[in-house]
């Protein structure tokens, strides 16, 4: 077409050679050069055709990029490493209040030169001495009130640092004279009618020491309730020595719940991702051949284990299961002790006492995908080896004969109470465990599942200070260790949920072609939210509603980081997308380039032609 | 302990009191029952292709509850969980290798009707959720299962890969769903977890025999798990579970030369023992067991040639000394003998032999041994029908599915049900599933019978069909079939079209062809049912239970192997690659054309003409040598534009056989 048209275009550049002789009269024929010079206007037609070509290449590339382009959310990036980096470099922190109520019915003892601002000073330092230099996470490091009252009985009551009026102690309400220190638990309850529940919801749980001086008792005891109170009572207490107690109660017994630093990690708390655990009770009859033994959990399951669930409500959401299974030999051997009469099986050994070929314990098809299933295994051993007992190191028997292995569960050896086989040539017949033994079991247990949670069970813990004693809950829990668990798991979640979300979104920025549904953005929102709320919660001291929402924070973040959608990172790379448009783009793309340069050099070449050819015209003229 | 010894009295009484009531109440009411119970059983059979039949069978049954189920005593805790989660009112799942031989091994009997498996994975399940779940449902346990047993299960979760059917499957219920895998490979990783659900696994009892390499060197195995859970319990009570276990293989035991030598040498039945066939024996049984005893079965027929071999007057078969003077001999002595109570096949009935493995132990092994002392010809009693089903047709295009039913010439004439007096009563009813890739055109159904084209109406008495849709359903074919009485043969066949399948959803070994499922074939006015009266003995062991279940004869047909058309699966690289090539190239001849400008070219030429330098007239010489043409004078060039056109259109010709050359050689 361009061809034909040719010819009948007379302002067309190529056609000017036919022009040349018919250059204007008024210039020399000498003077025009048709090499360097041309005496009409270039044509713009090809240059026009050609650019707008490359021109709608262009236009059309975002489109066709557009429409490659995969499937991706769009995440806060943002707010989910400012989360990660907030976390990382500010540990939570909960607000604590701690009040020391001294309590002295004699005016003329020790206590009466006291002032309650010198004690509130030396508490207060006594207590940043014993606290960690670094903030740990779910603790009240320096995030506390303290409140200091001296109380003499019928007589005046001073008081220090009412931080919050409506939690304060009211003078002379503690009847300190009755007091029958005798019957702790009794004592224990009168405190608690007294000073618990004072100032609910906001600024932390109150934590109070109670320090009475009575001349009736002999020695000094120091006891830690089962609420959030303790009391020490003692004759002629020194303030000094009483000022380093209540301060390590405080600190040690009460914030850090009467565990050393570093004994189980918080990466080990051993609740599911869904904040869920299945405790799973088995029991294992190694060899039913020589006896049968049967339980009857489901009584158990009744009466002893509702509340401990119930307390631990906050903290996760647990469901029971048992059952029983037969043929389950341990993995290793146990060696004759000829003094205690018994099959002895060392503590080095025991990685060896999990047989996990014939265990086969299961996880459970109740327990949705992330719950922490922890198994508690009661161990009958067969005729050939029983009774059975463990030896620690020191070369003592295991007073529970049961072991722990941290986020997996417990095992306990339960033996029968003959060693004797029932007969050689008869079936065995089936036996019951009786209710005493299976109380007994239950207690092991229940120690097991505290120290899962780094949590002691000795009566006493022994500080620095002296040795305080733990009164027990019939629950398992007392509520003083619950708010430490309730603290200690938010943190965790919280770092957990920061984490998570931290390496999702390095992840997902990392790779481009991978496609993100819009329910993890959902999840990745809500789980932000949750981790907030959580964050929030904490700092007004709500522990319990702050273990919840980080919960859901850390589910929500670990449903975000393993949707199954994640997966499926396109298989249409950036490579196949290459590879399937390159044939037809890149040479067309290589033509058209090369067309719109030829063309707009050849303009410019024949603009300059032309300008010199009017610029001699000038000259000429 | 006193409490507990009172309890054990009490429900003592229970059991007996439901004892006496068993034969009038179904399992199904046993409220009372306190105790989770396990009984296992094995009944051996020698079949008549000098081959044995081994079926395992493991009952355990779960009380109703109000424990959620969650406590278990011996009932495996994760089938319990299953039902509990999914509301399962009733689930089979079978791993099967192998073909049960319908016409050697029998296809009248409970075992072959109930336990003989299309080969691969096969699961049923009926719900107890609202319609709209039931899918749901579905689809999680699929997942759950393929978990539990290693298998690849989760394959049916695809709504391509079940289906719902209507009433031929099994009767009058609604919430089922049905598929089927016939290339699941079938081995330990799948026997292992199965044998899990067993109290004693296999370390001991009756399950210790099961020798990996016999039950995988067998013809045929079959692995069965059937749960049934009653709802017969007060409200608020989780339901009651029965699951069976069933393993049936078919092995053949290496002869045992006996010494005699006979002159039908092939004819002699290799004599056997648990020890040649499994090599191993049991040493006792499992002690969580309530019963353990192992059958061995004689069939009608074997009976009656034994009978005939016997001579004799006395033919008391169950009669002490009856299985010593015939024609073999037992290395074990069996506690009890029944006889078959048939009112129809009075003269030839069954004999089952029991051995309770009670009184064995390591020291004293249970090793049940068979020797034939003559000859022995016999066959088993076929189903009415045989049915076998073929493809018709060739090419990639289209084919045809037939359903062949022949008469196994049952000369006894004893199909009571199909009595003379009506006509039409010999009913069959067919279930047969088709992948949505397998079009098929339910309107080509065509019937033969004896031969004659029939009309689809005389025959079928009832039909529901839901055709397939492609990638979303498989097409569902079920039928009541009515035939005279005198029926020899009969064909169904069916028209179908090949799918084409997205390039995804080829599998990896897409050449091997695909699979239609296995049909099911059910004749329900015949039954299946051995009664073996109980000599006194209180409670009946589970696996005499199962026979006496009056249940329709059921067979399987064989799995097709369709060949699809497979595509190059490079192809659509191949077309993207030529197709842009060819583009690009027309689309960069029209912009130079576009961009060209004749006349300058000319002009230059001819000014080029004036001083050609050497190089240049030797390139044009060059040229022109490679083009085999005289050299052409700068002078004489061409002005008309159809030569270029034509030269262009030339070039692009030449691209396009060099392209079409390049594809072809370097394939």
């Amino acid at each position: 077409m361009a061809e034909i048209s040719e010819p009948v275009n007379p302002a067309d550049p190529t056609s000017e050679i036919s022009k040349t002789h018919q250059a204007p009269p008024q210039v020399p024929a000498s003077y025009f050069d048709p090499e360097t010079m041309r005496t009409t206007k270039p044509g713009l037609k090809r240059l026009f055709l050609t650019v707008s070509v490359l021109l709608s290449f262009l236009l059309g590339f975002p489109f066709l990029w557009k429409s490659v382009e995969i499937y991706r959310s769009p995440l806060p990036f943002e707010d989910m490493d400012t989360l990660s980096k907030e976390i990382e470099s500010n540990p939570l922190q909960f607000p604590c209040q701690f009040q020391a109520i001294f309590i002295d019915s004699n005016p003329q003892s020790s206590f009466s030169v006291l002032n309650p601002h010198y004690l509130h000073q030396s508490i207060l330092s006594q207590m940043t001495k014993l606290t960690p230099k670094t903030p740990q996470c779910g603790t009240c490091s320096s995030n506390f009130n303290l409140s200091v009252t001296l109380d003499f009985i019928g007589g005046d009551c001073t008081q220090s640092f009412p931080g919050n009026p409506s939690c304060l102690y009211k003078c002379g309400t503690i009847p300190a004279v009755d007091f029958d220190f005798g019957d702790e638990e009794g004592v224990d309850d009168v405190l608690e009618s007294v000073l618990g529940d004072r100032c609910s919801g906001f600024g932390g749980k109150m934590y109070s020491v109670v320090v009475v001086n009575r001349d009736d008792v002999q020695v000094v005891r120091t006891v830690v309730g089962k609420y959030r109170h303790s009391w020490i009572v003692g004759r002629h207490l020194e303030a000094e020595t009483v000022v380093e107690r209540v301060a390590e109660i405080f600190v040690n017994v009460f914030v850090n719940g009467g565990r050393e630093e570093g004994l189980i990690h918080g990466e080990f708390m051993p609740v599911g991702s869904d904040g869920r655990i299945v405790l799973s009770f088995n029991l294992l009859n190694a060899n039913p051949r020589d006896w049968i033994y049967d339980w009857d959990f489901q009584t158990i399951d009744e009466t002893l284990l509702p509340p401990v669930i119930e307390a631990l409500e906050p903290i996760a959401n647990i469901s029971v299961e048992s059952q029983v299974l037969y043929h389950t030999p341990k993995s290793s051997f146990s060696s004759w002790d000829e003094k205690l009469g018994s099959y002895v099986f060392s503590v080095k050994d025991l990685p060896f006492f999990v047989n996990s070929n014939e265990w086969h314990l299961d996880t459970s098809i109740a327990a949705g995908g992330r719950s922490k299933i922890l198994q508690f295994v009661v161990y009958v051993p067969s005729a050939k080896e029983c009774p059975l007992l463990l030896r620690l190191p020191d070369g003592q028997i295991s007073a529970t004969n049961g072991f722990i292995t941290p986020m997996w569960g417990g095992v306990m050896v339960w033996n029968p109470s003959t060693c004797l086989k029932d007969s050689e040539d008869k079936l065995p017949g089936r036996h019951m465990i009786s209710t005493q033994d299976l109380h007994k079991v239950f207690e092991v247990f229940m120690g097991q599942f505290r120290q899962l949670f780094d949590l002691k069970s000795d009566s006493i813990y022994v500080g620095a200070y002296g040795d305080y004693n733990l009164l027990t809950s019939e629950i398992g829990f007392t509520e003083w260790e619950l708010d430490v668990l309730s603290r200690k798991h938010t943190c965790f979640n919280v770092h957990s949920s920061a984490t998570t979300l931290g390496s999702l979104s390095r992840l997902v920025q990392s790779l481009p072609r991978m496609i993100i549904m819009d329910e993890i953005g959902k999840q990745v929102k809500f789980s932000l939210e949750s981790a907030k709320l959580a964050q929030l919660n904490s700092t007004i001291g709500v522990y319990d509603a702050s273990a919840v929402s980080s919960r859901h924070a850390r589910s929500l973040a670990e449903d975000a980081f393993f949707h199954p959608s994640i997966m499926s990172v396109s298989y249409y790379s950036f490579e196949h997308c290459f590879a399937v448009y390159s044939p037809f783009f890149l040479p067309v793309a290589m033509h058209v380039l090369l067309a719109a340069l030829r063309e707009w050099k050849r303009y410019k070449q024949e603009n300059a032609k032309y300008l010199l050819w009017k610029a001699k015209v000038k000259v000429a003229s | 302990m006193a409490l507990p010894l009172k309890s054990t009295l009490f429900l003592l009484f229970l059991i007996l009191v439901s004892n006496i009531f068993a034969p009038i109440i179904s399992f199904g009411s046993s409220i009372d029952q306190e105790r989770e119970e396990f009984y296992e059983e094995l009944l051996l059979r020698p079949l008549p292709d000098r081959k044995v039949l081994a079926h395992f069978h493991f009952q355990s049954t779960a009380p109703p509850s109000n424990s959620n189920g969650r406590h278990h005593h011996l009932f495996p805790k994760a089938i319990s969980q299953l039902v509990q989660k999914f509301q399962i009112k009733e689930m089979e799942l079978s791993f099967t290798q192998g073909r049960w031989n319908y016409e050697k091994w029998g296809g009248f009997d409970p075992i072959s009707s109930n336990n003989a498996k299309p080969p691969g994975v096969e699961l049923w399940a009926v719900f107890d959720v609202p319609q709209d779940q039931v899918d749901a449902s579905w689809r999680n346990l699929t997942h759950t299962l393929s978990g539990l047993f290693c298998a690849s299960i989760n394959f049916l979760e695809s709504s391509t890969m079940y289906s719902a059917p209507q009433w031929s499957f099994r009767p009058a219920t609604g919430n089922i769903r049905y598929g089927m895998l016939p290339r699941e490979a079938v081995c330990t990783e799948n026997l292992t977890p199965w044998l899990k659900l067993l109290p004693c696994r296999d370390k001991a009892g009756i399950s210790a025999l099961m020798d990996r390499p016999s039950i995988y060197r067998s013809f045929y195995h079959s692995q069965r798990l059937h749960l049934i859970s009653n709802k017969s319990g007060p409200e608020g009570m989780n339901p009651g579970i029965v699951l069976e276990q069933v393993l049936t293989v078919v092995l053949q035991p290496n002869s045992q030369r006996t010494g005699m030598t006979f002159s039908g040498e092939k004819n002699v039945q290799p004599s056997w023992s648990l020890s040649s066939i499994f090599g191993r024996k049991v040493s006792g049984k499992c002690v969580l067991a309530k019963s353990s005893n192992v059958y061995l079965q004689l069939e009608r027929a074997l009976v009656a040639k034994l009978k005939k071999n016997k001579n004799k007057g006395a033919d008391n078969i169950a009669s002490e000394g009856f299985w010593s003077e015939t024609g073999f001999e037992l290395s074990v002595r069996p506690d009890r003998v029944f006889e078959e109570e048939n009112n129809s096949h009075r003269k030839d009935s069954s004999v089952l032999f029991e051995f309770s493995v009670d009184k064995y132990s390591d020291s004293q092994p249970f090793d049940l041994g068979l020797t034939w002392k003559f000859p022995v010809i016999w066959s088993c009693k076929p189903a009415p029908l045989h049915a076998s089903r073929f493809l018709m047709g060739s090419g990639n295009e289209r084919g045809a599915i037939a359903i062949l039913l022949k008469s196994a010439d049952l000369h006894d004439a004893s199909l009571g049900t199909c009595s003379s007096s009506d006509g039409y009563k010999f009913r069959v009813d067919v279930f047969q599933v088709v992948p949505w890739y397998v079009k098929v055109y339910y309107h080509t159904l065509q019937l033969y019978v004896n031969g004659q084209p029939k009309a689809v109406g005389d025959v079928i008495e009832k039909i529901h069909v839901s055709p397939s849709k492609d990638k979303i359903s498989p097409g569902v074919m079920e039928m009541v079939l009515q035939f005279p009485c005198d029926v020899k043969s009969a064909v169904l066949t069916l028209e179908f079209d090949k799918g084409f399948l997205h390039i995804d959803e080829y599998p990896p070994d897409a050449n091997q062809g695909f699979d239609i499922p296995s049909a099911a074939i059910s004749f329900p006015n015949f039954y299946t049912s051995l009664f073996f009266p109980g000599n006194g003995s209180v409670d009946k062991s589970p696996v005499l239970m199962k026979f006496q279940e009056k249940n329709p004869v059921l067979s399987y047909t064989e799995v097709l192997l369709v060949p699809l058309t497979t595509p190059d699966f490079s192809m659509p690289y191949n077309v993207i690659t030529i197709t842009c090539t060819v583009f690009a190239l027309y689309f960069g001849s029209l912009l130079n054309v576009l961009r060209r400008r004749v006349n300058e070219e000319e002009r230059l030429l001819k000014s080029k003409a004036g001083k050609t330098t050497r190089l240049s007239r030797l390139l044009s010489k060059l040229s022109a040598k490679l083009r085999r043409k005289p050299q052409e004078t700068p002078e004489t060039p061409s002005n008309s534009s159809s030569f270029i056109s034509s030269k262009l259109l030339l070039k692009i010709f030449l691209v396009a056989v060099l392209a079409v050359a390049w594809q072809y050689y370097f394939e």
